[in-house]
Parts: structure tokens; C-alpha cells; sequence
């Protein structure tokens, strides 16, 4: 029994622009699953649908994750800047409810969970592009969800600090047992990462195939450079490059 | 930071000094333009009646500044709200704009039967329009990811207003605020030129126009050295009010790196 089960979905928007047509993709409980496609391909429109921030044109998506089991975090770090790191975190806690105290111990929490403890009154202008996007990691977990969903996170950070969060990320996910879909344009993250990738081409936007990666976890550094890895990147690439072609 | 304010007031000095010495040399006349030693002497003795004045001033200054930032402030939040109202009401605002003060003060005046009140509204009819226009885009000027995020987590229109939009509108705000605080000042002062009052409730326009007539031009121009000082205080008081509560996160009012 899948936790999303996105069924015939197409979206059309107003523009007339026909982002997906005819996608059908299941999201099992527990997993991680990662969405590679080329710009364009509605990787992102996707996404949303499954956040139910949009609403699809045809077909159907079956969650039984409800907007309170939902994290999303963007490919910027999205924070107020008027916040406190602490603040930010605790942001879905304070539009659900909670009382102060616990609102800020949780949100004291989730920081510790992603490794900025010792940041909590720091100002979003302070923080480094990855400690910021730590943060709304920490925030899209505060309020342990069921699903976690990403949209190219890493994109817009430099390679090290994209490796660490990487790693930062699939020990979070063994730890939290969330689901995740990982949206990504990046054929080697999504190798690293995730157990099944979903392959995406543009005009208009569908599933063309799908990946298995039986590779154990933990996933180390050494996985990067190994053979199996190459392997791996290589039926992807060669995957990806049919979607761009088709 | 030192730099900061001693340019200013080092090119103040010196053109003080100019003026000074251009008066004694070409031997100007004291009723056609004072010297600034002249205008200081004057501004000391005549304290008793001048001081009344500003305070009055400073008072329908402040009043209609804070009328302006409430009308203006919950008018914005208004349009926010709803754009049949922005839509329906804006013209109007934009119509109070640019009518002259001169040329309706007279009538407010009338209407108003209260010479303090008609002050009042004049001051606050300049004040105003910057005030609403800067929050309007401010409170519009939201990110949309952060929207979308409120939208996620369930935030209503009310509470996505009080946590999002009016914090993402602040800077916005305290900049049509400094705007308004000179024209407050500047719409207090004209219109009691338009009124031309007499008795106790005068401003510094009323000594100004007295002091005119009576050819006493010393105390003209330190009613009128009152003024200037009075405008500059408000702005610098305000950009600290925007120094403290942006100095944290918006771009405007942080430090440049050194």
C-alpha cells in the first residue's frame, strides 16, 4: 500500500501550458525515492501537486499523508528574515498551535537533529547558504512528518557543503523513517541517495522509467568511488538521456 | 561613524561663517538678511515667546503623524485584504495627494470650525498618502515560497497577515514613514500660513508671519532656523526607529562589512 499514489495526473495551467501529462508514480511508505529529470520536465509541478498546493488538471493523487504529515523544503532556504533561527523553525509548531515552551523545545530539537545547536538566536543574515538550508531542513521536520518533500535543496549550494548535507539527509531519513521524494536534475545525487529514481522527460511532463538502486545503507563516502556507483550513474545518465531526447 | 557626522557639520560651520562674513562685508541690513550671530542672539531673547510656539507646532506635527500612520497603516491592511476596496477607494487617496494644502486648506478650515482641528487635518492630509502607498507594496512584496509555505501549514488569511505580510512589510512602512514625518511637519506649517491664526494656540508660522509684519526679520529667521531644526530631529529620530527595529535583517539598515 503506497503512502502517495499519484494516478493519470496532468496538469494544464492557466497559460495553457500542459506541465504533466499522464503521471503515474507510487511513493512507498519509509522510502527514498528521488525524481531526476531535465529543467522543465515538471519535476517541481510534481511536486506540489503531491503537496496539494495546485490541484491537478485530470487523474487522481491518493495520500494518505494529510497536509499535517507534510514537510517541503525549496530550493531556496525560504526563512524570515525577521526571525530568529529559532523562530523559523518553530514556525509550523506556532501556525498549529503549540504552546510556546514546547514549541521551542522541539524546534531546539530539530536544530540539534541537523548539527546547528548553539545557533538558535542567530539571524538568517548570519548563517552560511547550507546552515541556512540546515534550517529548513530543521523546519520541515519539526513537526515529524510522514513525508518530506524536496525540491532540488542542494542546487544552489557549492559541491562540499552539497556531499555533507547529503550525508547529513540519509541519516536524518534512517533515523526519522520519513518518507522523502527528492526532486533533482542531478543524475550523481540521486545515484547517492535514494533507493529508486523516477525518470522524467519534458513537453509535456511524464514518467519515462524508473531506477532501482539496491545498494545497502548506510552509504558512505567510499560508495562514491566505487564501481557499483559508476555503474549506477551510467544507467542513469543513459536513462536521463533518452528522457531528453524523447 | 565619526566621518558620518562631521562632514555635515563642518561644511555647516563653514558656510555659517560665510554667510557671516558676507553680510558684515557688503554691510546688509539686518532687516533684509541677519547674519547667523544676529539670528542665534535673537533666538536666545525672544526664547520665552518663541519656545510656546514650537511646542505648539511640534505638537500637531506629532498628532497628525500619528493619525497618518493609523488611517494610513489600517487602510493599507484594508486594501490587503480586499481588492474591491483597494480598487474602489485608491483614486481617492490618490486625489487627496495631489490637491494642494494651499489651495483647500481655507476650506477645511471652514468646514473644521476648529482652528486646532483644521491644523490637524491639513497636517495629516500631506502626511498620509506616503505612508499607505509604501505598505501597500510592502504588504505585497511577500516571497512567494514563504506564502506557499503558510498555504502548507494551514495559516489562514488573517494569520498568513499578521506573520507574514506585516513583518515582509515593515521596511516598506518605516520608509513611507520618514517620507511623512517632514511633510507632517511641512503640512503643519503651511497650513497655519493659510489660517493666519491669532491668540494663544499659535505655531511657529503664526511668529513667522507676525514677525514679518512687525519687521522683526531676526526672529522671522529663528522661528524659522526652529523649523529646519525641527524637521531634521524628526528624520533622525525616525531612521532610528528604522535603525532599531530593521538593524537585525534588512538590508537597508545593516552595517557594510568592513
Amino acid at each position: 500500500m503506497p503512502l502517495v499514489g499519484v494516478r493519470g495526473v496532468s496538469k494544464v495551467f492557466a497559460n495553457g501550458v500542459q506541465a504533466l501529462a499522464n503521471v503515474s508514480l507510487d511513493v512507498g511508505s519509509g522510502e527514498f525515492l528521488s525524481v531526476l529529470g531535465p529543467s522543465g520536465c515538471g519535476k517541481s509541478t510534481l511536486l506540489r501537486l503531491i503537496a496539494g498546493l495546485i490541484q491537478p488538471s485530470g487523474g487522481t493523487i491518493e495520500s494518505s499523508a494529510g497536509r499535517a504529515d507534510l514537510g517541503f523544503v525549496f530550493q531556496e532556504p525560504t526563512l524570515m528574515p525577521w526571525a530568529t533561527t529559532l523562530a523559523n523553525v518553530a514556525l509550523p509548531l506556532k501556525l498549529h498551535g503549540l504552546a510556546r515552551r514546547e514549541r521551542e523545545a522541539r524546534s531546539a530539537k530539530a536544530l540539534g537533529d541537523v548539527g546547528l545547536t548553539g545557533f538558535e538566536r542567530a539571524w538568517p543574515r548570519e548563517l552560511s547558504g547550507g546552515m541556512k538550508m540546515r534550517v529548513s531542513i530543521a523546519r520541515a521536520l519539526v513537526t515529524e512528518p510522514r513525508l518530506l518533500l524536496m525540491d532540488e535543496p542542494f542546487a544552489a549550494l557549492d559541491e562540499i557543503t552539497r556531499h555533507r548535507l547529503n550525508a547529513d539527509l540519509l541519516d536524518l531519513w534512517q533515523r526519522t523513517k520519513v518518507t522523502v521524494v527528492f526532486v533533482t536534475h542531478s543524475v550523481f545525487e540521486s545515484v547517492f541517495l535514494s533507493q529508486r529514481i523516477a525518470v522524467m522527460a519534458a513537453r509535456p511532463g511524464r514518467v519515462l522509467s524508473e531506477l532501482s538502486i539496491a545498494v545497502a545503507y548506510p552509504r558512505s563516502a567510499a560508495f562514491r568511488t566505487s564501481a557499483e556507483y559508476a555503474a549506477y550513474c551510467r544507467q542513469a545518465s543513459a536513462q536521463l538521456g533518452e528522457a531528453m531526447a524523447a | 561613524m565619526s566621518a558620518r557626522i562631521a562632514a555635515p557639520v563642518v561644511l555647516g560651520i563653514v558656510m555659517l561663517g560665510l554667510w557671516e562674513a558676507a553680510v558684515r562685508a557688503a554691510g546688509i541690513p539686518s532687516y533684509i538678511l541677519p547674519g547667523p550671530i544676529l539670528v542665534a542672539r535673537t533666538l536666545v531673547a525672544d526664547w520665552g515667546t518663541l519656545a510656546p510656539a514650537l511646542v505648539v507646532t511640534i505638537e500637531i506635527t506629532v498628532a497628525a503623524l500619528a493619525a497618518a500612520v493609523v488611517v494610513g497603516g489600517l487602510l493599507a491592511v484594508l486594501f490587503s485584504l480586499s481588492r474591491w476596496l483597494e480598487l474602489s477607494l485608491f483614486p481617492y487617496a490618490i486625489i487627496l495627494q495631489v490637491t494642494p494644502i494651499v489651495a483647500i486648506a481655507p476650506l477645511i478650515i471652514v468646514w473644521a470650525n476648529n482652528v486646532e482641528l483644521s491644523l490637524l487635518i491639513c497636517a495629516w492630509l500631506v502626511a498620509f498618502f506616503p505612508i499607505l502607498s509604501n505598505t501597500i507594496l510592502g504588504l505585497r512584496s511577500v516571497d512567494a515560497n514563504l506564502l506557499s509555505l503558510f498555504e502548507l501549514y494551514g495559516a489562514g488569511r488573517w494569520r498568513t497577515l499578521i506573520h507574514l505580510r506585516l513583518p515582509s512589510a515593515l521596511p516598506y512602512f518605516l520608509g513611507g514613514l520618514r517620507i511623512s514625518g517632514g511633510l507632517a511637519l511641512i503640512g503643519a506649517v503651511v497650513a497655519e500660513f493659510v489660517a493666519g491664526t491669532t491668540g494663544d494656540a499659535s505655531g511657529l508660522a503664526y511668529r513667522i508671519l507676525e514677525s514679518g509684519y512687525q519687521l522683526k526679520i531676526p526672529r522671522m529667521f529663528a522661528a524659522l532656523a526652529l523649523i529646519s531644526a525641527t524637521g531634521i530631529v524628526i528624520f533622525l529620530l525616525l531612521t532610528l526607529l528604522s535603525h532599531l527595529l530593521l538593524r537585525h535583517w534588512h538590508e537597508s539598515a545593516l552595517a557594510p562589512e568592513v
